[in-house]
């Protein structure tokens, strides 16, 4: 579930394209205070838009400020600086746009960067005040409508695209990506929002029904619309309605890309096959889509680098895989493709649900017994290094099931009231299972949980004379933490676990101890 | 994979216990190393006839350059007296490294286990621990027969003074008890019980062997053996009934050698009974075992021979006052 909020803000007229000086402040946070749950792809999100945005939209990189998990003030801050640059372009003579594009929390009537908020009402009449000619703000979050709905908001595309888009236009543009009273989701298998993955695959090119290579604002927004209400339609939260707002002054439409504005990209011949073209990345993201039409040749801007090409027939894909040179334009040749079936597509719908899934780690830490005696003289105090896996959510939501190795050693003298001195390496081996709950609260997710281990303690001595000594058991216990997210897929865990050990061979004793260990963790 | 997590912990629950002891420890210290107890020889040392080796006569054929013929008697008896604790020592290998089969408080037994060397007869070996003090007894009994029929072949004792294997100890071979249980005990039909004692626990270390004849109430023959970290080494044994004066009676010797690791060393032999009772002969030699140095008590003409100063400087094996 995706809480969020976005704006973006780019516009120019068509025919103003190369006079419209544009700015653009892109933002993204995962996090959106204590009481939210932490995202996945709203940083993501925005990087992306803002690749987008200075490859495509004509924005300089100098007049972009990409804020990656900044609080309102940083928000502002950066904000503030914008408008000062467009106040200076202005009194040049220059017509200036400003986009805002956001992509995090929001509840309650207001934006939630991290720990910090930003009333809707207080960024409507911070860019209604802006000193730009136009502005446009996408918010990608939850109940984002809440920012269109006093002016002009539809739950539908009621608006035509007016093809020869006219001039000068004026005002303010706000997109959302959910309706006052939704939720925006997120998608595992797209990598991102729903609404911010089909606007930008529209704005690569998917959006440009017109074929003229340039993808406006009516018809990103049209896209991806209809996109993401059918993404969403079937979905657990339900159906994701986009809003719009608008208030220019004037009659014209916005290009937001200019799909030939970089030498590079993918041209979709008119004779290749009509239907749904997917272009995947290397690390398995959808980053656009191409609804083709027959006849018609199409342009998608990606980036440099390799995609795969898939084709959905009704029976089987098509897949091939394309490589998109630095200044050159690739042609897309289809009947290079090969004939695959769905169970080799990862990519639109076999992935909705995340599922369980790994996470890979490190870990060191420290093991000591409670009782002074025994962990002086037989299983000593030693610190851990070790591996491990964790498996989330495979029996529940949130329930981790993890599987842990760690080796611990040291070198001591013995010390026993008819024997001292004999010098010794001391050594454990520690293997584990444990499951555990997690309540993930903002990018911190404490837990707690049982583990079952399997110890092995060892000691070989220096001296030959004392024989080597082993002693196994199972251990069970308890253990609780808190799971903190560096990144999207990097996790560093504190964790404490009360162990019960049961010794043998002296005499019958019920043993503890306590280990204490930090834990970095990888989702591939 | 949710069944594998359930028999994991089932499999690995079979794979517990171990012999993760420190009393297992503390009981193995207990018992004698043979680096305890051997007498540390010099390089130079050759195998000798045996402790039963006749002292020669002081003749004239003592000369100084000559090979010094009781510093090689020394070393026989040195290396005899070392073939005599291994043998004793040998008995405990078994148990040496081995967890024991049963452990009490204060108390571990090994066996009972087959003795292959006595067909017919089982053997165990016990340790009992009380405050710093431990004795153990290796056991013999018929196969088959109780608790009551267990005999004691091996008795030893160790008072632990707290480092490894520091303390005093006692351990003996009761050749009596062996033979009178049908044990076959081969060359030691002549003695009824070899008695060794040791201190490990102060410098220099002191290891004392007494052999007690067939039907003697005391011991026959001593030998005391004493060391000390930087190599020096002491050899003393009491022999009777030598016939080492020319005379009507023979004498009781008692005689203490002294080496160095390079095999310099200094020999002084005591007549205390015989024909020359009173008599004491001092000699010394080098690292090729040659004489440098003889001393004689009852020669008023020449009471010495060679230079003193050739002798080495054992002092550090004299008794601390």
């Amino acid at each position: 579930m995706r809480a969020s909020i976005p704006a973006l803000v780019l516009a120019s007229t068509a025919a103003h394209a190369d006079t419209l000086h544009r700015f653009a402040l892109i933002a993204g946070n995962d996090t959106g205070g204590s009481d939210t749950r932490p995202l996945s792809y709203a940083r993501d999100d925005a990087r992306k838009m803002h690749d987008l945005l200075t490859r495509l939209g004509g924005v300089a990189p100098a007049d972009a400020k990409l804020l990656l998990d900044d609080d309102a003030k940083d928000f502002l801050a950066a904000l503030a600086e914008l408008e000062q640059r467009a106040r200076a372009a202005q009194a040049r003579g220059e017509r200036t746009a400003l986009f805002v594009y956001y992509s995090g929390h929001a509840k309650d009537g207001a934006l939630r960067l991290g720990a910090s908020q930003l009333a809707f009402d207080a960024l409507k009449r911070r860019l209604a005040d802006a000193p730009v000619d136009i502005r446009i703000a996408i918010l990608d979050s939850c109940r984002s409508g809440a920012l269109t709905r006093t002016k002009g908001a539809r739950k539908a595309p009621a608006f035509d695209v007016e093809s020869g888009a006219a001039r000068d236009a004026r005002g303010v543009v706000i997109l959302t990506s959910s309706a006052a009273d939704e939720d925006s989701q997120e998608s595992d298998a797209l990598g991102g929002s729903y609404f911010s993955h089909h606007l930008a695959s529209g704005l690569l090119g998917d959006a440009d029904r017109s074929g003229d290579g340039r993808v406006t604002l009516f018809e990103a927004y049209s896209h991806a619309y209809a996109r993401t209400v059918a993404d969403t339609a079937d979905s657990s939260a339900g159906p994701q309605h986009p809003t719009f707002s608008y208030d220019l002054a004037g009659n014209g439409d916005l290009v937001l890309t200019d799909l030939r504005a970089s030498a590079e990209g993918l041209v979709v011949p008119g004779n290749a096959p009509a239907g749904s073209y997917y272009f995947v990345d290397p690390g398995g993201l959808v980053v656009a889509e191409l609804d083709k039409t027959a006849d018609t040749e199409r342009r998608v801007a990606l980036a440099p680098g390799t995609y795969r090409v898939k084709r959905r027939l009704s029976d089987r894909l098509r897949i091939g895989d394309v490589e998109v040179a630095r200044g050159r334009t690739t042609i897309l040749q289809e009947p290079r493709f090969q004939d695959a079936p769905f169970s080799d597509d990862p990519v639109k719908g076999a992935m909705l649900d995340k599922g369980a899934w790994w996470t890979f780690g490190l870990t060191g830490g420290y093991q000591s017994f409670f009782d002074a005696q025994t962990r002086q003289s037989l299983f000593l105090s030693v610190p851990l290094f070790g591996a491990e896996a964790e498996l989330h959510d495979y029996f529940r939501r949130d329930w981790v099931w993890g599987f842990d190795a760690a080796l611990g050693g040291t070198n001591s003298v013995l010390a026993l009231p008819t024997l001292e001195g004999p010098t010794y390496r001391y050594s454990m081996v520690n293997v584990g299972t444990s499951l555990t709950a997690e309540w993930p609260v903002g990018r911190v997710a404490p837990f707690v949980g049982v583990r079952v281990a399997y110890l092995i303690m060892g000691r070989k001595f220096d001296d030959a004379a004392f024989p080597d000594q082993r002693y196994a058991m199972v251990s069970p216990g308890l253990a609780t933490g808190a799971r903190f997210q560096i990144t999207r897929r990097l996790n560093l865990t504190a964790r404490s676990r009360l162990q019960y050990l049961q010794y043998t061979v002296d005499a019958q004793r019920s043993l503890g101890f306590w280990e204490l260990a930090a834990l970095l963790t990888y989702e591939p | 994979m949710r069944t594998l997590a359930l028999a994991l912990p089932c499999l690995l629950a079979v794979a517990c216990g171990g012999d993760f002891s420190n009393d297992d420890l503390e009981f193995q210290n207990a018992l004698p190393q043979r680096e305890d107890l051997a007498a540390k020889l010099p390089d130079s040392a050759r195998s000798g006839q045996g402790l039963g080796t006749r002292v020669q006569r002081l003749s004239a054929s003592l000369v100084l350059g000559g090979t010094s013929e009781l510093a090689l008697q020394a070393y026989a008896a040195g290396t005899q007296f070392n073939t005599s604790v291994d043998g004793l020592l040998s008995m405990l290998e078994l148990f040496r490294n081995a967890p024991p089969t049963t452990r009490e408080t204060d108390r571990r037994i090994w066996g009972p286990f087959p003795a292959d060397d006595h067909p017919g007869h089982e053997l165990r070996f016990v340790m009992n621990r009380q405050g710093d003090s431990f004795a153990y007894l290796l056991q013999f009994r018929p196969k088959g027969g109780g608790e009551g029929a267990w005999w004691t072949y091996l008795p030893g004792t160790f008072k632990a003074d707290g480092g490894i294997r520091k303390g005093e100890g006692t351990l003996a071979l009761d050749l009596k008890e062996a033979r009178d249980n049908g044990f076959d005990t081969k060359e030691a039909t002549a003695l009824d019980r070899l008695d060794i004692g040791y201190q490990t626990r102060a410098l220099p270390t002191r290891v004392e062997l007494l052999f007690t004849g067939a039907g003697a109430s005391v011991p026959l023959t001593r030998y005391a053996s004493r060391q000390t970290p930087e190599g020096l080494g002491e050899m003393a044994f009491r022999l009777p009934g030598e016939d080492l004066i020319p005379g009507g009676l023979l004498e009781t010797l008692d005689i203490v050698a002294r080496w160095t690791p390079d095999g310099r060393g200094v020999l002084v032999l005591n007549i205390l009974e015989g024909d020359a009772k009173g008599a004491q002969y001092t000699e010394c030699w080098d690292t090729r075992t040659r004489i440098t140095f003889m001393q004689r008590n009852w020669d008023f003409i020449t009471p010495t021979e060679g230079n003193r100063a050739t002798c080495p400087d054992v002092s550090a094996l004299d008794p601390v006052p």
